[in-house]
């Protein structure tokens, strides 16, 4: 039978875990509001470029700009891979690296060579770990990211495939679909698809006589490259909401079953301490009877 | 009451400033331009610099913002800003903008060796912090 004492540790140990996790919970899920905020407030902005990009593209009628171009070969591939800086967030690494894992595989088998830009500490570790070394490497900015570390992402990428030194782009992150719903994904950044320019033509209000200044191309040439750049930061930010998310479902768990784990113990611990108490009298009885008997 | 512009300052992380004003002056690449209601649509790409939004005739009815650079869009009388960074004159701390225009300087000091893709990022960064000041010290 297990001793009195050696349960009783056992409970007080788990009685701070929860604590522990139960804190974490309620931080993630003040963090996830924050998170959603961010998101919401990059909104207008997001908004008003798609519609400034919509009506330049139609003044570009069939407009060719560097990162519009396919480059007809397929040498090299970049992925912008977005993971956590710390962990205890259930299979939101996991996912990512595994994604990661499949794509980076089809694009060797495919002959391309593969660069990777990892962002949080999570992506960099393993890659190190395997060996490989990051294109390059971002951290400290998982929690809360800046649009500045998505420009100076985005300027890496448009840089190199401006000088056809890398031929597409992709970004792998967990979408934040709700609170309870994330999905690791992936999408392409680079080419620009054209489609882009095309669905923003339409149901949005096009006055046809916009002036442009400098002129058309170099307003698109300057829009373009932003429009990565709010890709990206987008990108960021959704993982950013679905980390505290998957960290808040991971910490509930590790509650409950903290919680449970106590309950079971208590039981046993009393059912221990009734079995000890028994047992005495049950001596004591023993006792008084063999005197009796003397 | 004279007919006005909605004007809107946005950046991807927030929006800054949105108000119906009378006139505002924006630094494109190609100079300043000034907008008052019933402007032609346009779309320019704007320079770091200062906007000046007038929201009433008299002359302290002046706001300042500062931008990093972005779009601008006019259209049926709403002018959408579409800033990489923006601040409004009256919400800079001199202070903390000086010392982040010396942070910069220093920076781009020892940045020479940084290849091109840093010193690019860190000359920006000065041009912002110059102008965050010189604004700074004009809502005084």
């Amino acid at each position: 039978m297990a001793n009195l004492r050696d349960i009783k540790n056992r409970i007080e140990s788990v009685r701070s875990t929860r604590q522990i996790t139960r804190t974490m919970e309620m931080v993630a899920t003040a963090k996830i509001k924050r998170a959603q905020a961010a998101i919401e407030a990059a909104r207008p902005y997001a908004l008003s470029m798609m519609e400034v990009l919509g009506n330049v593209a139609r003044f570009v009628q069939g407009a060719s700009h560097p990162l519009l171009e396919e480059h007809g070969k397929r040498e090299r591939v970049a992925f912008v891979v977005i993971t956590s800086d710390r962990g205890l967030c259930g299979g939101f690494n996991a996912n990512i690296l595994r994604l990661m894992e499949q794509a980076v595989a089809e694009e060797r088998a495919n002959g391309a060579e593969v660069d990777v830009i990892a962002i949080g500490k999570k992506a960099t570790g393993y890659l190190r770990y395997r060996g490989v070394e990051p294109l390059a490497s971002y951290t400290d900015v998982s929690d809360r990211p800046t649009f500045d570390d998505a420009r100076d992402v985005a300027l890496r990428l448009t840089r190199t495939y401006e000088a056809e030194e890398l031929d597409a782009a992709y970004v792998i992150f967990n979408h934040f679909r709700s609170v309870a719903d994330q999905k690791a994904e992936l999408h392409q950044l680079l080419p620009i698809a054209r489609r882009v320019l095309e669905d923003s033509e339409e149901g949005l209000d096009l006055t046809p006589e916009y002036v442009l200044e400098p002129d058309a191309e170099s307003v698109l040439g300057h829009l373009l490259p932003t429009y990565v750049e709010t890709l990206i930061y987008r990108a960021l930010m959704e993982s950013a909401a679905s980390e505290h998310a998957s960290r808040r479902t991971a910490m509930k768990a590790a509650t409950d079953n903290a919680s449970e784990m106590i309950t079971t113990l208590t039981r046993s611990y009393n059912r221990a301490r009734q079995a000890a108490i028994t047992n005495e009298i049950a001596e004591i009885v023993g006792g008084a009877a063999a005197l009796e008997d003397a | 009451m004279a007919r006005t512009l909605l004007c809107e300052v946005v950046t991807p992380e927030r929006v800054v400033y949105t108000n119906e004003v009378t006139m505002v002056v924006a630094p494109t690449v190609d100079g300043e331009v000034g907008i008052l209601p019933l402007h032609v649509p346009l779309v320019s790409v704007l320079d770091c610099g200062e906007i000046r939004v007038r929201h009433g005739d008299q002359p302290d009815e002046v706001e300042w913002i500062g931008v990093s650079g972005g779009y601008i869009q006019v259209h049926e009388d709403k002018v959408i800003v579409l800033a990489d960074d923006a601040a409004l004159a009256s919400q800079i701390d001199v202070e903390r903008a000086k010392k982040g225009l010396d942070l910069a300087r220093k920076q781009l000091e020892v940045a020479e060796d940084l290849g091109e893709h840093e010193h690019g990022r860190l000359e920006r960064d000065l041009k912002w912090h110059e102008i965050q000041v010189a604004i700074a010290s004009k809502d005084d």
